[in-house]
């Protein structure tokens, strides 16, 4: 049974495909549900993924069917129906998905079933059940990505050796999506690799109806994505990795052999290309030498994520910042199985100590396991301490980093107190971005 | 005493939850016309069953009923439901702090929220265990004065009842336990959100003042006591007022030598309890608060003032006169009056020039949209269109202060559709919008001005110099907007630029 949550970092199913829909290029949502739902949800997407804004069809724009209490009753079915008919009819898009809240679901209201009646050749339109009570917005990412896989991607019996489907980036709830699958797309075309991202810059409704081609599926992520992946396995007989979001150099290189070798790529090939994206990072990471020397920015990193963040994050601090990595808050509700073998990744990290990792839901708790985790000052005159420190979180850790003195990053969502337009994490690239971010915080108040 | 509230009870704390404004006083969301048309709609009532065929997303009465009291000071909010129901609390992260820092309120705490997180079992069983947990976690890990729980449309359908429960751990726990039913589907009107809110603010917040008998009577302390107490005003703030508001009420009531209290958003649990202890509540905008003041009325006797939305100079003139007619100031407050208006008219002079003989349309809240509307009038602009969110009693005495009876009204939470064929047709040369709207306007090459801010001053005197000052400023570069417009698509299909957009509106069945 799940618990009780305080302050998630994520919304509901509903959310995750509201969100994932309007980062699909010229894809419109229409809702089924009551009329606050669309607009609260991509709301706070708009706002707390680093004002990522409402985009061509988000926000007060999407379509819904707006249930009342009436509805409810007698069922909305009609109402979709007649919503569906009239979203096609004046907003231009070129995919239509119906997703549904948890007023219309507990009714029972077929939502798909009155899809699926209204399909014809005017326009694509899909659905999927999407209510809150299914789980958080990794949910409503699967079901609409997993549907598409199903039902829009054609399905093709000759595979583009070099072709793979990136997923596991889930927009909105990943603030820096679109920069971070750039930086991926970039470093795999060096490869010859060209990559299915949904999301990316130039995508297309069209283009994903192409997606069967791909020869692999790459899952940048632990626990996101693989549904679908699973659905390209089945109906496309694609198989699929998963690996970590490549931030910095260390989980880059990782991150290319891993991709090179599975691919069939000659491995002098791969060393090349390292060898050169090093030469680029390294003449720019030259540039912090000074300051981060001469002002001693070696920290103990406190680092409060998902997932997908928490271990690449740990990594890139440690394995390329030098920087010691203390503890690891991580939020995601996922079960002991999986929570065990997310802790053997620490293991790989190259600093001496080695962080501790810690399965919290509840956001209040952070500054508590910091505190726990070292031994407290009982008036020593001689004491060391947890200091200095650097707190990598989201925007809801500003107070605890400024409770412990810490120096203070948002880089996972909710972000409020940034706005992210292109910026991107990943790759060699991203970890310059990263670099400067960071040391820009360190020196902000000069 | 209002003529906006004649006929209107306020007794229903014996319910579970507020009654919806549907049901309470005849409300409109859905029609296309004109101010003179609207007037004869509201008239015959037949405005008030009217829907749309194409609908996009209004608000959610939860988010409304939350906002208020997820402000007040040292409580914790359990949302009861899913996930996503109250997270665009994390939109919100950290922005109640600078209003907490302006209002030198504690800022050591974050805003908390919980929620129940239900799921697909929970439909089944039901999730009134899970919300036990969370009101004991509350209670443990921040020691609140107050537990605040809003109820979401699942365990509204599903029938938790969660009343029993939060009764019973409300005398075991040593923060006031209080439900809040803002349930989204059960109204169609946001602004239910707010007595929703306040029935159980009232049911379990506000007290009765104690009063003992003096040990020592002392008749010259005790009248001075009595004449204060007979100068303290309640002034009811709401989610889009401001401090830089309060201070300009504020010093305008101060004025008239009232002591004025500022409430309830951003208040201690303390300071709500003690509500009823003023000579008279006046509201700042009748939308948000008839509730809450009628019946503090009926219940404490506690005089109110409900009357216009102090924005713009005729009508905080007008606001202040009423106030003051209540204390008997009449002379004084025209004083104040001609004081404030001159040298206002003077200061306003330079703006008047570069506005004069352009066109605004508005759009967001009832009553604010009419008076933001009159003040830019007064500043000799010509406004060619409102778009009230939803239509009421508490607005219909505002619409002639439109000078153009003519003027465009679609009466439309949110439905940029509407709106956007609207304004490609009006063109006007400037927008004053409700947030999240203006994104959509620049989108049309329209330069906009926001409707209310956090950070902005828009009411009494002073109020009107800086909604002058913006707009003026706006004005002297419009770039932005020109370059969007021919660089961003809006999501529509050609054919519906052409269309006559009310004929989206269905008529009511009669």
């Amino acid at each position: 049974m799940s618990t009780f949550i305080e302050r998630a970092k994520v919304t509901c199913a509903l959310g995750g495909a509201i969100v994932t829909l309007s980062a699909l290029p010229k894809a419109v949502p229409i809702v089924h549900a009551s009329g606050g739902c669309a607009g609260t949800l991509s709301g706070t997407y708009n706002l707390a993924s680093g004002y990522k804004g409402s985009g061509y069809c988000g926000g007060t724009m999407i379509p819904t069917s707006n249930i009342v209490e009436n509805d409810i009753v007698f069922g909305g079915e009609e109402r979709l129906e007649e919503q569906i008919i009239n979203t096609v009819k004046i907003i231009d898009a070129d995919l239509y998905f119906v997703v549904t809240g948890c007023q219309v679901e507990i009714i029972g209201d077929d939502a798909v079933g009155v899809t699926h009646r209204y399909r014809n050749d005017k326009a694509i339109v899909l659905a999927a059940n999407t209510p809150g009570f299914l789980g958080d917005s990794f949910k409503g990412y699967e079901a609409v990505l997993s549907t598409i896989a199903a039902e829009l991607v054609e399905k093709k019996d000759v595979k583009e050796k070099k072709t793979i489907t990136i997923l596991g980036i889930v927009p909105g709830q990943d603030v820096f999506y679109r920069g971070n699958i750039r930086e991926i797309e970039r470093l795999l075309s060096q490869l010859g690799i060209k990559a299915n991202t949904f999301f990316g810059d130039g995508e297309t409704i069209e283009k994903i109806r192409n997606y069967g081609d791909a020869s692999l599926t790459v899952v940048l992520s632990e626990n996101y994505g693989i549904e679908t992946a699973r659905v390209f396995e089945q109906i496309h007989q694609i198989p699929y990795i998963t690996t970590d979001l490549p931030i910095g150099a260390s989980r880059t290189d990782a991150f290319l052999h891993k991709i090179g070798e599975r691919l069939g790529i000659e491995p002098a090939e791969i060393e090349a290309l390292l060898a050169k994206e090093r030469k680029y990072y390294y003449s720019y990471i030259e540039r912090i030498l000074d300051i981060y020397t001469d002002l001693d920015f070696q920290r103990y990193a406190i680092i409060s994520a998902d997932t997908n963040y928490a271990f690449p994050l740990t990594s890139f601090l440690a394995d390329d910042l030098g920087w010691i990595p203390h503890i690891v808050v991580i939020h995601d509700d996922i079960d002991d199985l999986r929570k065990k073998e997310y802790e053997l990744k620490f293991k790989q990290l190259g600093s001496e100590t080695k962080p501790k990792v810690v399965f919290e839901l509840q956001a209040g708790q952070l500054l508590n396991h910091v505190r726990k985790s070292w031994k407290y000052n009982q008036n020593d005159k001689y004491f060391d301490a947890l200091s200095p420190t650097f707190l990598v979180g989201s925007s809801l850790e500003a107070s605890v980093a400024q409770k412990l003195g810490a120096g203070f990053l948002p880089v996972v969502f909710p972000i409020t107190n940034r706005a992210v337009l292109d910026r991107g994490y990943t790759g060699y690239k991203g970890g310059l971005t990263l670099t400067e971010d960071i040391i820009s915080a360190l020196v902000s108040d000069r | 005493m209002s003529k906006l509230t004649e006929g209107l009870t306020y007794d229903y704390l014996s319910s579970e939850a507020a009654p919806t404004r549907e049901a309470r006083i005849e409300t409109c969301n859905a029609f296309g016309g004109s101010c003179n048309s609207l007037r004869t709609g509201m008239g015959t009532g037949c405005s008030k069953n009217n829907s749309r065929k194409f609908a996009q997303g209004g608000g959610c009465q939860l988010n409304l009923a939350l906002g208020i009291v997820s402000s007040f000071q040292n409580v914790v909010v359990i949302i009861h439901g899913p996930l996503g129901c109250g997270s665009n609390n994390l939109g919100r992260a950290g922005t109640r702090k600078t209003a907490r820092i302006l209002k030198q309120r504690p800022t050591t705490t974050d805003t908390i929220w919980i929620q129940t997180n239900l799921d697909d079992t929970d439909v089944i069983t039901g999730g009134i265990e899970k919300l036990r947990q969370a009101v004991l976690y509350a209670e443990q890990e921040y020691r609140p004065d107050a537990i605040i729980i809003g109820n979401s449309c699942l365990p509204g359908i599903i029938g938790d009842d969660i009343d029993t429960l939060l009764n019973e751990l409300d005398g075991q726990i040593a923060a006031k336990v209080v439900p809040i039913h803002c349930e989204g589907f059960k109204s169609k009107y946001v602004a239910t959100g707010y007595d929703s809110a306040y029935h159980g603010v009232l049911k379990k917040m506000v007290e009765p003042i104690q009063r003992y008998e003096k040990a020592l009577p002392n008749e010259l302390a005790d009248s001075n006591e009595k004449y204060r107490h007979s100068k303290i005003v309640n002034l009811f703030n709401v989610g889009s007022t401001s401090y830089g508001d309060e201070v300009e009420l504020s010093r305008l009531l101060t004025a008239l030598g009232l002591e004025v209290r500022v409430l309830p958003l951003y208040s201690s649990v303390e300071e709500i309890s003690r509500i009823s202890e003023a000579a008279l509540n006046i509201s700042i905008c009748a939308t948000h608060d008839d509730y809450l003041l009628g019946h503090l009325k009926e219940r404490f006797g506690t005089e109110y003032i409900i009357d216009t939305l102090p924005i713009g100079i005729k009508n905080t003139n007008q606001w202040l006169r009423v106030i003051a007619e209540f204390f008997k100031l009449e002379k004084e407050v025209e004083k104040l009056i001609a004081i404030e208006t001159a040298q206002l008219e003077e200061a306003l002079e330079p703006f008047k020039k570069v506005l004069k003989g352009k066109s605004v349309f508005v759009g967001g809240g009832e009553t604010r949209i009419f008076t933001t509307g009159e003040l830019y009038q007064s500043l000799g602009m010509r406004v060619v269109g409102l778009k009230p969110h939803n239509f009421d009693r508490f607005a219909i005495p505002m619409i002639d202060s439109i000078d153009d009876q003519e003027a465009v009204i679609d009466v439309a939470p949110g439905q940029p559709a509407e709106e956007l064929v609207i304004l490609s047709r009006l063109k006007p040369d400037l927008y004053v919008g409700h947030a999240q709207a203006n994104a959509w306007i620049t989108k049309l090459g329209i330069p906009t001005v926001p409707l209310f801010g956090q950070s902005f001053n828009y009411m009494g005197y002073s109020g009107a110099f800086e909604l002058a000052r913006k707009a003026a400023r706006v004005l002297k570069n419009t770039s932005l907007s020109q370059k969007i417009v021919s660089n961003v698509a809006l999501p529509f299909r050609p054919i519906w630029f052409e269309s006559n957009p009310f004929d989206n509106i269905k008529e009511a069945k009669v």
